[in-house]
């Protein structure tokens, strides 16, 4: 029971009640399946309710119908079976790489010793070894964004949530970074959900896109992605790429024209 | 040319000998000006004496025992009332950050305490408690204790969501998300709080030794004043201005200690 990490959205609904101001409905009757070991990305325009779904099923809010499930255990608030990555790096500026990689644990309860030695495996696992004992502040957007997704590893989830994690970056890191979270995918077999605008990033790393429609997010359409693995960076001048980057672009270009402006090769 | 350059490359960084160095030249700086002044301008000796004078009042005020009589004094006020005044803001400053409501309430009478002079109160609080320890006491918390308590709410409700979202995330409890992140992100902030403090109890005291004692800086000012003593009260002026640059650089120094992601 506890060995399906298979994800189960189910008739998921959510609307921000304000005090004083009119409500805002995020999301309307998502139901979504992600299968154990799958990667499953989500595009849409921005304030389609993306994050809010990712923290709904990471538990840090309530739907306001509508369940989520692992495997067969519903859950409604944060475990150890989902791990998030933030957009916006969330790392403590007080303390050490290695202290930030072992945070997940450190609340968890887990003694330093044991601690660091899983930590000091996912800093080397992202390349950050060397900088065990460096500040956030002395690192580059690409490597805080590395610590971020090693410190939501190392508390070994079994569904690791992504919310735009290198959106922040330049272009080149980017590329770096997304091969990085794919070799690292395909030795853990986590189940992702992975949150982009980046609509190439979306079909380049995962098995199948959601696509929402905007406000209220609903799910417009699901792309299954059957380009062979291994990917590397080749697979993005491919032919076969190329068009579904343009399939699923098609489908909220309106949207994103009038919400955000965004270029497609 | 490129040895000027070093040396200004030097003084600009953040090091402690730097400081110590920008320290001194400001102090150099000072004493020459006011050289400079007494040698020109200002020749009436009882408005302004030469440096040297002062230097030598320092002295008499030193073999006559004097100046450890007043420090004394001032030091045990200081030193037993500062405390307590970085005590209680804490411990106020926490209090009120965790209630919404008891912060919208007391919120604005906390504004208004904090930029009123409480040493405007000094007489009354004279008038209460007498001359003496007591009235110092007083004095110097109630003036010293509305920074830190600002700051120290400030501090702990400005945490980043962010941080807080990510210590969610792994299930931290409510006690875990404020010893792992709430509070080390106010400690800076509280740090400068009472760095605030330091210089405002420090002009406390030395009101409070106006108004009502026999002993300490305060006293001594008063004194050496009212006997048309340039020279011994600028002395202890100068002790009063070391005092509150310490009290700075140490509370500085430990502010970077406590956020060293704050420079650059
Ligand atoms: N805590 C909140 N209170 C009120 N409205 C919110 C809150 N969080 C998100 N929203 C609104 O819900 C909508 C979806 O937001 P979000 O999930 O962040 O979208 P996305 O991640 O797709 O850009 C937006 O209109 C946003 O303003
Ligand atoms: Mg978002």
């Amino acid at each position: 029971m506890t060995d399906d990490a298979t994800l189960h959205i189910r008739g998921v609904n959510k609307t921000f009640l304000r005090t004083g101001k009119p409500s805002v409905e995020a999301l309307r009757d998502i139901d979504l399946t992600v299968k154990d070991g799958e990667f499953v990305a989500i595009v849409g325009a921005s304030g389609s309710g993306k994050s809010t779904l990712l923290r709904i099923i990471d538990g840090l809010m309530p739907a306001s119908s509508g369940t989520i499930a692992v495997g067969s255990r519903a859950v409604s608030r944060p475990g150890p079976d989902r791990a998030m990555v933030f957009q916006n790096d969330s790392l403590l500026p007080w303390k050490t790489v290695i202290e930030n990689v072992g945070y997940g644990l450190a609340i968890g309860g887990m003694a330093r010793a044991e601690r660091e030695a899983i930590a000091r495996r996912f800093i080397e696992l992202a390349g950050l070894r060397g900088f065990e004992h460096h500040y956030p502040h002395q690192l580059s957007g690409g490597m805080r964004q590395r610590v971020n997704v090693a410190r939501a590893l190392a508390v070994d989830p079994r569904i690791l949530l992504l919310d735009e994690p290198f959106a922040a970056l330049d272009a080149q890191t980017r590329e770096i970074m997304q091969a990085e979270l794919l070799s690292i995918w395909g030795r853990q077999k986590k189940t992702v959900v992975l949150i982009t605008h980046q609509i190439d990033e979306a079909v380049f790393l995962s098995d199948r896109v959601v696509v929402f429609s905007a406000r209220p997010g609903q799910i417009r359409a699901e792309i299954p992605i059957d380009l062979p693995r291994p990917r590397d960076l080749e697979v993005k001048r491919s032919l076969a790429f190329v068009q579904l980057v343009d399939e699923i672009w098609k489908l909220i270009e309106h949207e994103v024209r009038l919400g955000m402006s965004l270029a497609v090769d | 040319m490129t040895f000027w350059q070093k040396t200004y490359a030097f003084l600009e960084r953040e090091t402690r000998s730097a400081t110590l160095v920008r320290v001194l030249l400001s102090i150099a700086f000072v004493l020459i000006v006011w050289e400079l002044l007494t040698a020109t301008l200002v020749t009436n000796r009882l408005l302004l004496v030469p440096p040297q004078e002062v230097f030598e009042a320092l002295m008499r005020e030193v073999r006559s025992g004097a100046v450890w009589t007043n420090g004394l004094a001032t030091c045990l006020a200081v030193g037993a009332s500062f405390p307590v005044a970085v005590l209680v803001g804490i411990a106020g400053g926490l209090l009120l950050s965790s209630s919404r409501l008891m912060s919208l309430t007391a919120g604005p009478m906390l504004t208004a305490l904090y930029s009123v002079p409480i040493v405007a109160l000094a007489p009354l609080v004279i008038a209460w408690l007498g001359l003496g320890f007591a009235s110092k006491f007083v004095l110097v918390v109630l003036i010293a204790v509305f920074p830190v308590l600002v700051t120290t709410e400030t501090g702990l409700r400005s945490t980043d969501r962010g941080l807080i979202d990510a210590a969610r995330s792994f299930n931290a409890s409510k006690w875990q998300i404020f010893t792992t992140v709430t509070l080390p992100y106010a400690l800076p902030f509280i740090v400068s709080g009472i760095r605030v403090a330091w210089a405002r109890a420090l002009v406390g005291i030395v009101v409070a030794e106006f108004f009502g004692s026999f002993a300490g800086f305060g006293f001594a000012i008063l004194a050496a004043g009212q006997t048309f003593d340039t020279a011994t009260l600028l002395a202890y002026v100068m002790l009063l201005g070391a005092m509150g640059l310490i009290g700075s650089l140490v509370f500085e120094a430990i502010e970077r200690r406590l956020a060293p992601w704050r420079q650059e």
